[in-house]
């Protein structure tokens, strides 16, 4: 299949090209990307009614020595979500970028940060997926630090060594596995471990993996980085940080390590800490948010949270609970990238993120404050948004699979969450509106058009997912996108027979 | 040979224990770094081998005595792409540090702290 | 059967006519709120007479879409609700048209009334789960709308509180429905009947008890209560009369009878654990109201308690308990209505329902006064009246529930204690009425200040539906058997075919001959009262010291009720020492009880109450511990990821 190697070429090469163009007029810069996004979505669209597994050899080099591109259900819906939220945080880009002076560098960092997650979603090599994760890093650290304030500067300088910290943990496990077994294809390591008998080697190497995508996935105890670095970037590159990068590059990543390769058998009961981390993340994620003022800090703090519910769904092991994850972290990218927005269009029209400093902003915002009434009930779940539906279906696994108390708190988070969107709405966009604040005004078209884009998606999942009620098969999303991911992980190591034929 | 490791390990700790102690900037970058290298060296030390060759095949090698002398070709070309990457990371960590010092005029990461809570 | 529709949708029209009208014209707006309702009330009389009665209809993209459609059904346990709830719809309204027009916002009243009428009957005859949740939610809405209607600035805020706290249970009611949509695969109440659902029990009782939770907030059982006190101070009396008192509650035991007949197989610890929130329930909110001086204030503990008494039936899960549980509702409803009513006459009249400020109005409120005084004999279990019938059902129900096999030692013992707990509650019942009767219409009258307006009888529109509802009171009471047998006895046919003979109640009650009996008691009694008459003391206008009497202070205000009781005059020296033996015991008893009452309403109600506000708090507690934490040295958060690697490192390699 010859486009798969496109997700990587082309947001590589735009990036270079976007270097070099420093110099142009803006419109031009504005175009190159958004163009390059826009066909980057149109491949994933494209590639949606794939049956079964495509692999794709770098340089013709048979696997397993060399490196192959693989697509299968789990990496089209991954490549769908990021290649979405990544086209909408362009066009959002083209009013919000331009206030900052370097738009391009902007766009070329953007864009290396979108070959280094295509790159890890693609990859069918474990160390190739580290190299691009670390392209991904890179490009985000910088992003991060963008607005070369001291605040910004700070945050990245934190997120950069506690994450690279976790890329090095990663990197001593690929050199421990590669130790261990001689191979670094992930289809061929698979099929290794399972023919071994699993020692202690292989339950380090997994803790440290685990530790390794816990810090890029913020899972707490490791999360202390995210609420400084993901608040700290541009709005438009938020919303890709806490809607996309961090699933990719910490869920994702670890789903396909975990699952696929060394495969949770090997950990037995061990797996269970799953299932603590991804709670004591709601809860924590939850609390702390609670007690947030400023708008993308509190958003930041969401993210903990909602990812603990991912996790959670995940560490339950059961299909039902890697449907619900996937599903929620599909909702989750949705959502989030949505609120995102709105905090930047908020802080694009008002200039400051502190939500005591706001007010009775959706006089003045209409479409602002109407897409974020949006997301605050997608995020807490109230029907018939899609939150609703993925936090239902984790509830419904954590019954099914006889964790009756994770379902208590999954409720209770949820009560939480509202809690604290509620207080968003009230601070921000309900009441009166405040004088300081009497001549703003409605942000630009293109920031319109990716809010509502995102709210009407949520409210389509949503009211797509209403019809699981008739049989989960029912629902387009659930059977086109999220069942072939799911079997994908159900399939666990028998992913092995799809990539290397014997 | 086990000592190897074992050094290569000191030095891993060695890293962490400065990346999480040491409070300077420029200190915390150098931990980094060790932290960097002790990793690389465990990637080449898989690939070591007592007396191996060089992986570089010559005209008339026998193969099976060449692939029984020789070290690990791959663990090299990984660490190659992984020192790239570790180089990377330092530029831009001092890069920024050296923004950091203009605007709080200090390398103390503790009192970089205008973000909490 | 399309008298199902119009009977969910007229009202519903005539609401929105209501909202549509502009203020100005009130008298238009009040015929047409009477005409809807009226004709509401006709239509759940046809429902009732037919008996059974199904409307489908497609919602098109719905129904495809969502499985959502307007399948109405009756049956016999709706259908005498749906009557129910349109007789006190029609009865409210009637009542409400003088209450209303001084309140604010009144223009909304209406609407919302009409509103709640229709999406009850909505509610009640849903046969799809979903619908009848989206129903459900009307009625919330319509609550809230209701009660903030009352114009006073707190109203807002107890209708915030009501808001959140029924809006949670019924979120819990959606999972629980959609876990039973889990289990069973569809929505309708008929289907699911007839093909119960086997295998997961522990996926069925969780089912359970989240449905139940929404049932016990609706009805407005303990721990879910507290919303109901705070609202009932505020709210305009006739709201509290309508919703609380009777359309939540009969919702509620609707819905918890329907699940536990219908849509699961009862298991006797699930029983056990709905007969003691029943029995909790009773007692503890009995005592609450022991303490009260609010007449509206007291009426809602009471309401809370009442509750008790129909889950304690229910839990039971045989016929004689389910029935006195629904018997019980349905007496409960009327009397309780009657008493709100009542309470809203007063207010209108005296300006207050500080029991401390009333006094002797049964001389100027002799309608009131019979009225309030039958449902309040009524509700403490006095017979010949209603609410001993049911409450007799109930203890039988709970004792073969305790002597059936199925029940093991200690679940037999818990029973037996349920049993005591609610004749209790009984009694305790009947001694805070006293206070409440005998504070507001008997003692001294209050000293009227100058110039103000004397207190008179309310108007025909009030005392009307009050004299009906008393008049049930009585017929419920005294011919038991015709609402056992043409309301009660079918809807527990649903669950165990052939039952009316077992619903007869078993030898030793038979209310037309107890009526004749007790007639016969009051009249001997009056015979001896009449003989007696001469010996009564002298009255005169107390002296004090040749000083002109001053009202305010030397008037006994009635929650001086038991010291009153000692003084009760026509009781002759040779009791006296008893008598006040026996005073000095009951007073010492009373005090007993009242302190437990303050004990109880600090430490269960306010506590509630406090949870509530105080979960929010600690919430925001940890929350600030949490950032406290987090002192954004990179240090300290490298440390925590080097624990969390130690924990996760220590976790696998075990």
């Amino acid at each position: 299949m010859q486009i798969l190697p496109l997700f990587i070429a082309i947001p590589m090469g735009a990036a270079f090209v976007l270097a070099m163009l420093l110099k142009a007029r803006h419109s031009v810069v504005d175009i190159l990307a958004n163009v390059v996004t826009a066909v980057l979505l149109a491949l994933s669209i494209t590639l949606i009614m794939t049956k079964g597994t495509i692999t794709y050899e770098m340089g013709r080099w048979a696997p397993p020595l060399g490196i192959v591109l693989v697509l299968d259900g789990l990496t089209v819906l991954m490549l769908l979500i990021v290649n979405l939220i990544a086209f909408l945080a362009t066009i959002f880009s083209i009013s919000y970028m331009e206030r900052f002076t370097a738009k391009a560098k902007f766009y070329s960092m953007f864009m290396l940060m979108l070959t280094g997650l295509n790159g890890v979603i693609l990859t069918g090599d474990i160390f190739n997926m580290f190299v691009f994760l670390e392209i991904a890093s890179i490009a985000s650290y910088v992003l991060v630090a963008f607005g070369t304030e001291d605040e910004e500067l700070e945050a990245s300088f934190k997120y950069m060594v506690i994450s690279s910290v976790g890329g090095l943990f990663i990197l001593l496990s690929i050199a421990l596995l590669y130790a261990m077994t001689g191979t670094l294809n992930m289809a061929h390591l698979s099929q290794i471990i399972s023919s071994q008998k699993s020692g202690i080697g292989f339950l380090f190497t997994a803790a440290l993996m685990i530790t390794g995508f816990a810090i890029k996935a913020a899972i707490v105890p490791f999360h202390a980085w995210l609420p400084d670095a993901h608040p700290s970037a541009p709005s438009p590159v938020s919303a890709m940080l806490s809607g996309v990068f961090i699933k990719t590059l910490g869920i994702y990543a670890m789903m396909r390590v975990l699952v696929n390769v060394i495969g949770i058998s090997i950990l037995g009961r061990a797996w269970g800490i799953m299932l603590v981390l991804g709670a004591v993340s709601m809860v924590i994620g939850a609390l702390l948010g609670l007690g947030q003022k400023d708008y993308k800090r509190l958003l930041a703090y969401s993210s903990v949270s909602q990812v603990g519910y991912i996790i959670l769904a995940f560490g339950l092991g059961t299909p039902l609970g890697y449907l619900a994850a996937l599903f929620h972290l599909t909702n989750h990218a949705v959502f989030k990238a949505l609120m995102f927005f709105n905090a930047g269009a908020v802080e694009y029209a008002t200039g400051t993120r502190d939500l005591e400093k706001m007010g009775g902003l959706s006089e003045k915002m209409p479409v602002t404050g109407i897409t974020s009434v949006v997301g605050t009930l997608s995020i807490s779940g109230v029907p018939p948004f899609n939150g609703f539906w993925s936090k239902l279906l984790i509830i419904i696994a954590c019954i099914q699979a006889g964790r009756f108390s994770y379902a208590v708190i999954a409720i209770l988070v949820s009560v939480l969450t509202l809690a604290y969107f509620l207080k968003v709405q009230r601070l921000a966009f309900f009441g009166k509106i405040k004088e300081t604040l009497s001549n703003i005004k409605e942000v630009p078209v293109p920031m319109r058009v990716s809010l509502i884009v995102l709210a009407v998606l949520c409210l389509v999942i949503g009211l797509d997912a209403f019809r699981i009620v008739q049989g989960m098969d029912s629902s387009w999303l659930v059977r086109v996108l999220l069942n072939p991911a799911k079997e994908v992980l159900v399939n666990g190591t028998g992913y092995v027979s799809s990539i290397l034929p014997k | 040979m086990m000592l190897i490791y074992v050094l290569c390990m000191i030095l891993f700790a060695i890293g962490i224990y400065g990346i999480v102690v040491k409070k300077n900037l420029v200190k915390i970058i150098i931990s980094f770094c060790i932290l960097d290298y002790a990793v690389n060296l465990f990637f080449i030390l898989i690939g070591y081998k007592k007396d191996g060759i060089a992986p570089i095949m010559m005209p008339g090698q026998d193969k099976a005595q060449f692939v029984a002398q020789t070290v690990d070709p791959l663990p090299q070309a990984l660490v190659l792409t992984s020192i790239v990457i570790g180089l990377g990371i330092t530029i831009l960590m001092v890069a920024i540090a050296i923004r950091l010092y203009d605007k709080y005029g200090t390398f103390d990461v503790m009192k970089m702290r205008k973000l909490k809570g | 059967m399309s008298i199902l529709f119009y009977s969910v949708f007229l009202p519903i029209l005539g609401g929105l006519i209501c909202l549509l009208i502009p203020g100005r014209i009130k008298i238009v707006k009040e015929i047409i709120a009477l005409l809807s309702s009226y004709a509401a009330l006709v239509l759940g009389i046809l429902i009732f007479r037919s008996g059974s009665a199904v409307f489908v209809k497609d919602l098109g993209f719905l129904t495809g879409f969502l499985k959502i459609d307007l399948d109405l059904r009756a049956d016999s346990l709706n259908s005498f609700i749906v009557l129910f709830i349109a007789l006190f719809g029609f009865l409210i309204t009637l009542y409400s048209l003088k209450l209303m027009p001084g309140k604010e916002r009144s223009n909304e009243y209406y609407a919302y009334l009409l509103f709640n009428v229709g999406a009850a009957t909505g509610a009640v005859l849903s046969n799809n789960l979903l619908m009848m949740l989206v129903f459900w939610d009307i009625v919330l809405l319509c609550l809230f709308g209701m009660l903030s209607t009352g114009g006073m600035k707190a109203a807002s805020g107890s209708a915030k509180k009501s808001f959140i706290i029924i809006a949670t249970a019924d979120f819990l009611m959606l999972l629980g429905i959609l876990l039973v949509w889990y289990m069973t695969g569809t929505f309708r109440i008929d289907v699911i009947t007839k093909t119960p659902f086997a295998g997961d029990l522990k996926l069925g009782a969780v089912a359970f008890l989240l449905l139940a939770c929404g049932a016990l907030a609706k009805a407005g059982s303990m721990p879910f209560h507290t919303w109901i006190p705070d609202a009932a101070t505020e709210a305009p009396v006739s709201v509290m009369a309508f919703l609380p008192a009777a359309v939540d509650k009969l919702l509620g035991i609707y819905l918890l009878a329907r699940i536990v007949l219908n849509l699961f197989a009862m298991v006797p610890w699930l029983g056990i654990i709905l007969m003691f929130i029943g029995a909790f329930t009773i007692i503890a909110a009995v005592m609450m109201a022991l303490v009260q001086h609010n007449m509206k204030r007291l009426l809602s503990y009471h309401a809370v308690s009442q509750v008790g008494y129909m889950i304690l039936g229910i839990g039971t899960g045989n016929p004689v308990g389910i029935a006195g549980g629904l018997f019980h509702m349905l007496n409960h409803t009327i009397y309780k209505s009657c008493l709100f009513m009542g309470s809203g006459a007063v207010e209108q009249k005296t300006g207050t329902t500080d029991l401390e400020k009333l006094g002797g109005l049964s001389k100027t409120m002799p309608v009131t006064f019979f009225a309030m005084l039958v449902a309040a004999l009524s509700i403490s279990g006095v017979p010949p009246f209603n609410g001993f019938v049911s409450k007799w059902m109930i203890y039988q129900g709970v004792i073969q529930f305790a002597g059936s096999p199925a029940t093991g030692g200690a679940m037999s013992f818990l029973s037996w204690l349920f049993l005591v707990a609610a004749m209790l509650g009984s009694a305790l019942t009947l001694a805070s009425f006293m206070k409440l009767i005998y504070s507001a219409f008997l003692g001294q009258p209050v000293n009227e200040p100058e110039g103000s307006t004397p207190v008179k009888e309310v108007g025909w529109t009030m005392w009307v539906p009050m004299l009906v509802l008393a008049v049930l009171c009585i017929v419920f009471g005294v011919f038991a058997q015709i609402p056992l047998r043409g309301l009660i006895g079918p809807a527990v046919q649903l669950k165990f075919p052939g039952v009316p003979e077992a619903l007869r109640l078993s030898g030793l009650w038979s209310p037309t001959l107890a009526t004749v009996l007790i007639f016969a008691g009051l009249i001997i009694g009056y015979i001896i009262y009449a003989a007696g008459k001469g010996t009564r003391p002298r009255t005169d206008v107390s002296y004090i010291g040749g000083e002109a009497p001053r009202g305010d202070i030397n008037r006994f205000p009635g929650t001086d009720f038991y010291n009153t009781v000692r003084e009760m005059k026509g009781l002759s020296g040779i009791y006296r020492a008893a008598e006040k033996k026996y005073l000095d015991f009951y007073e010492w008893g009373i005090g007993f009880l009242k302190a437990i009452g303050h004990i109880l309403f600090y430490c269960v109600d306010r506590f509630v109450d406090w949870l509530v506000v105080g979960v929010g708090r600690l919430a925001r507690f940890f929350s600030w511990i949490l950032r406290e934490v987090h002192i954004g040295a990179l240090p300290t958060y490298l440390a925590w990821c080097l624990i969390g690697f130690g924990i996760i490192l220590y976790v696998l390699v075990r």
